[in-house]
């Protein structure tokens, strides 16, 4: 019988297993219980016994709550739409949004209680954003029939104040022909914060901190601008000959051929250091809310190919968020704060379990260049840009007119901040298929900042 | 009743989150004092008798029921002397007393001399003669000197209080349950009573009438019956007719197997007939069963469903344990291996993967146990994994399970669909449930039987489901400590076999709803809702009980 008593050890070997395989539940439930709970299909929140938490701007104004266990959204249809990526959809299709990241939140889901709470009765947290709905509604109008993204935020505080995207639909009427419709094409993605777009001549702001880090007589060289260049049978042209352009002049006139010809000057290597540095092929993300990724290589690219990588063409790719980071950091030094959407969440006990707060990131860019390239971005406004746009701000920005082939008109960018101590915000805007940068995201950014520097 | 929704008022929902509170603590209380009496209350590796060296005067004590006597160390008494085979000789206990068998050893056995052919009665004073060791036997309380282990201080809590408790926690489900709904009711008293009255006259009947000492394993079982019960009853009262009937059928069932395991004699004379019951059981299923959810694994009498496999499994273990013919001897499997492909087979003509797994893991604890060659099981895994692969080949209803697993957010609206349910809702519930009967998971198909894990968790608690799948696992340490205590290898390993059963179902049942494993669609014992599956739940305690000692030592002394 001692043999048998000794072979009876096999049963551990179940029990090994059966304790191995309940670990692995009990490591699910305490770590993705939240996400296994906020399902559309459960009917604690469909049929109101929880009732969803309500999603507020910075005034107070609501966005989104729960009656009767239907969602409901703001009473102003534009608003609903200029809200619609921040807040997000009623189904969680739109995965950048409030309501899909903070779903565990707002169901007033917790580990111990789950959805329900002893008084029988379950509320979810209340969520308060930093954005201001109405300067939303007012890029979303800016915007128009457009499509494009605008983004705000106060480089000081941290705070994010607009973040629209378009196209957009009305989440209280999901459109029937949403996923056939051309005209709703990314209707569900945050532009903000998921698109990749050409960056075209912003880009110059990266190869010109390589120069100035790199060049030591920059200030003192010049560069022939005479309408194009030729590398390696291939042409890199400007609109017209500008002549024989010193460094600021070629930011603020925006030369591609002086450009292409820094970008080349300084190599592959030095320009992807300086890409790199400056949060290109980087991750960022907003509460936990993650951007797409700015792409900048040009492993392996012909000379030519590099010139155009230095104009942002070629394959560099921007994310609007990494560009609104990235002027963060110039305004700041060189390390931006970075930009958050959450101002609080509070619990319907009244008790706040989270406040956002200014948050410094890693530093983008050397404290030296930032001021340089401050006075340069300061003087592509009072010279080219005119400082009429902005009225009452002092802004330093860049404009791009990025190309995108394909038959379609270029992408149009704006970003830039304003140096003004009471009014320290950031903002990058980009308009889809425009003609001229200054008349579509530059209209748009002189609209967006004016009302954006009247928020308290 | 409404006076008492009215006077409570809003204390109600607090009251019953605090029963909710207080269930899963007084039930993990409740298990621990079961499973510690069980460890207390056993006997001590004492020696039953020894055995005196005539020649040395050294004593060897006997430890155990069945004793191999021999000069392979893995005998359990070793003799040194060149003339004794490997393993020569048994030494048993049985009801009539000390009887010796030769083993086919090369130079015999003899007792007082007598060469002996068959089993021969031995009685304290005779002397055993194996090669040219003499040994004779005496009582333990001849000889002196002899150590004996000291009792346990530490009293066992007794069996009464344990059941008591069990009720009370019974009790509380059915205060929740009455104030469950919008009006208060008086309905769900009748599940509990049922449950009551069986689990306190199958106290009455064991304990005061047929005088045994323990009852801690049928207060587990009633315990997580009770649990059982009232969950489902939470769905319906009228739910839970069906359920109780089965409960009582199960514990009928459970009086007549420890009746029948008495006698080791009549279990290896009917061996024969109930492995030929199982096949002939198997060949009916085929023959009348009907294809219900794509398996086929029902018989349909009149207008009661039975899952022969499920009555099977009892006759399984039955059959792979009492084959054995002598001790350590019998290291031929052939016979069983033969009884195990049938039944497999018919399994799988039946579509029923889940219980083929189940049949297949009791299969391999039964032939390691006996014949504890570790190479024969690794064959038998391989082939097994061969065929497995074979199934998921051919068998595209078995893959598209497996396709599913490890994916069910990719598809919550259609593959994934059961899984989905199961953790979404028994997140929901935290720590200690949205309250009984106020479940969603009990209106997705299966949620009371497969997926009723995740109605434990949502309802109930995730505390509470984890003390009910520990406290099934914890029959295994249970089984496990009777091992060599039992009066017969084979209520040891019918033992481990049937609490390896529970133990692999639980995991099947747990992991195949919560998307650990692929979904297999089977019960979890003593819990889900089905009646074939409760009967047969409480046919494999009875093999658990039966292996302690002190199940049948009380019936001894009244004679």
């Amino acid at each position: 019988m001692k043999t048998t008593g000794r072979r009876s050890l096999i049963l551990y070997i179940l029990g090994a297993a059966f304790l191995f395989g309940l670990g692995v539940f009990l490591y699910g439930f305490a770590t993705q219980g939240g996400m296994w709970a906020v399902q559309p299909f459960n009917k604690y929140i469909t049929t109101g016994v929880s009732s969803q938490g309500k999603v507020l701007d910075r005034n107070g104004t609501v966005l989104a709550e729960s009656k009767n266990g239907k969602r409901v959204y703001s009473s102003d249809e534009t608003t609903r739409r200029a809200m619609l990526h921040a807040v997000g959809d009623t189904t969680g299709y739109i995965s950048t949004g409030v309501q899909y990241n903070y779903r565990a939140e707002l169901s007033g889901y917790n580990g111990i209680m789950g959805l329900v709470t002893p008084n029988g009765k379950a509320g979810g947290d209340d969520i308060t954003l930093t954005l201001d709905s109405s300067l939303c509604r007012l890029a979303k109008k800016e915007l128009g029939s457009r499509n494009g993204a605008v983004a705000v935020y106060n480089y000081k505080t941290g705070e994010m104040l607009c973040m629209v995207s378009t196209p957009d639909f009305d989440p209280e009427n999901v459109p029937s022909d949403i996923n056939t419709n051309s005209k709703y094409k990314g209707a569900y993605l945050n532009k903000v914060m998921s698109a990749q777009y050409t960056p075209g001549s912003i880009f110059k702001v990266v190869t010109a901190a390589a120069a100035i880090e790199n060049f030591s007589d920059i200030d003192s060289r010049t560069w022939d601008c005479s309408g194009s260049i030729t590398v390696n049978g291939n042409k890199i042209t400007d609109i017209k000959a500008y002549g024989r352009l010193h460094f600021k002049d070629a930011l603020a006139k925006s030369s591609n051929v002086a450009f292409a010809e820094m970008a080349m000057e300084l190599g592959t290597e030095k320009m992807t250091a300086e890409a790199n540095a400056m949060g290109f092929n980087s991750s960022f993300s907003l509460d936990g809310i993650n951007a797409s990724k700015s792409v900048y290589n040009v492993a392996g690219a012909e000379k030519n190919e590099l010139g155009w990588s230095g104009v942002g063409q070629y394959t560099d790719l921007a994310s609007p968020y990494h560009m609104l980071v990235l002027m963060g950091a110039v305004a700041n030094g060189g390390t931006p704060v970075m930009p958050y959407i959450i101002k609080n969440i509070t619990t319907p006990y009244g008790t706040a379990l989270k406040s956002g707060a200014a948050q410094a990131g890693s530093r983008l860019v050397k404290a030296e260049t930032a001021e340089r390239l401050q006075q340069y971005m300061r003087y592509n406004v009072t010279n080219a840009y005119g400082d009429g746009l902005f009225p009452g701000l002092k802004v330093c920005a860049k404009t791009g007119t990025a190309e995108v082939g394909g038959g379609k008109k270029p992408n149009c960018w704006m970003v830039g901040y304003s140096l003004n101590t009471d009014t320290p915000l950031a903002f990058a805007v980009v308009v889809e298929e425009q003609s001229y940068s200054i008349r579509s995201a530059g209209k748009v950014a002189s609209s967006v900042m004016k009302a954006a520097a009247k928020i308290k | 009743m409404d006076f008492l929704t009215i006077g409570l008022g809003k204390a109600v929902p607090a009251l019953l989150y605090f029963l909710r509170v207080l269930v899963p603590v007084i039930t993990a209380v409740t298990m621990c004092g079961c499973f510690s009496s069980l460890k207390l209350g056993r006997r001590k590796e004492d020696p039953v008798i020894v055995l005196k060296n005539t020649v040395t005067h050294g004593i060897i004590p006997v430890l155990y029921w069945e004793n191999s006597i021999g000069r392979s160390r893995s005998c359990d008494i070793v003799l040194r002397d060149s003339t004794v085979s490997r393993d020569h000789a048994v030494l048993m206990r049985r009801e009539s007393g000390w009887i010796v068998t030769d083993t086919g050893s090369k130079s015999g056995t003899f007792v007082n001399g007598r060469k002996i052919k068959s089993a021969t009665p031995v009685m304290p004073g005779d002397v055993i003669t194996m090669g040219s060791t003499s040994l004779s036997l005496s009582r333990t309380a001849d000889v002196k000197g002899l150590k004996l282990k000291k009792p346990y201080r530490r009293q066992a809590s007794s069996p009464a209080a344990l059941l008591f408790s069990a009720s009370a926690v019974q009790l509380m489900f059915c205060v929740q349950l009455c104030l469950a709904g919008e009006k208060a009711s008086l309905e769900p008293l009748l599940p509990f009573c049922a449950v009551f009255v069986m689990e306190w006259g199958m106290y009455f009947y064991s304990v005061k009438l047929l005088g045994r000492v323990s009852f801690e394993l049928e207060t587990v079982a009633f315990l997580l019956c009770g649990i059982g019960v009232m969950l489902i009853a939470g769905t319906g009262v009228k739910n839970s007719y069906t359920q109780l009937a089965a409960m009582l059928l199960g514990v009928i069932l459970f009086c007549v197997m420890i009746w029948f395991l008495g006698d080791l004699g009549r279990v290896m004379r009917w061996r024969i007939v109930i492995g030929a019951l199982a096949v002939l059981l198997f060949a009916a299923n085929l023959v009348l069963g009907k294809e219900h959810n794509g398996s086929k694994n029902w018989i349909y009498l009149g207008s009661v469903s039975v899952q022969p496999s499920e009555f099977i499994k009892i006759a399984f273990v039955f059959v792979g344990a009492s084959t054995l013919d002598r001790l350590q001897t019998a290291k031929n499997l052939t016979g069983f291996i033969a009884f195990s492909a049938i039944c497999l087979g018919a399994l799988f003509l039946m579509k029923d993967f889940g219980t083929a797994c189940v049949f297949f893991v009791t299969f391999l604890i039964i032939a390691f146990m006996r014949s504890g060659s570790l190479r024969t099981i690794a064959l038998i895994c391989a082939v097994a994994v061969f065929g497995a692969f074979l199934i998921l080949k051919f068998k595209p209803y078995v893959a598209k399970r497996f396709a599913v697993w490890g994916h069910v957010w990719d598809d919550p609206g259609g593959a994934g669909y059961q899984q989905t349910r199961v953790l979404s809702y028994a997140a929901s519930g935290g720590l200690f449930g949205t309250g009984l009967g106020k479940g969603f998971l009990k209106n997705v198909f299966a949620g009371s039987s497969d997926l009723v894990f995740g109605m434990i968790c949502e309802e109930l608690g995730l505390v509470l489901a984890v003390v009910v799948v520990l406290s099934i696992a914890m029959l295994m340490f249970y089984a496990r400590s009777d091992v060599t205590r039992s009066r017969s290898t084979f209520y040891s390993i019918s033992a481990c076999a049937a609490a390896g059963i529970m133990l692999f179902q639980t995991c099947l049942n747990v992991f195949g709803a919560t998307d650990v494993l692929p979904m297999t669609g089977v019960t979890l014992p003593f819990i889900s809702l089905g009646g074939s599956s409760m009967v047969s739940v409480w046919g494999l305690l009875a093999f658990i009980k039966a292996s302690d000692e002190r199940t049948y030592a009380a019936r001894r002394k009244r004679k």
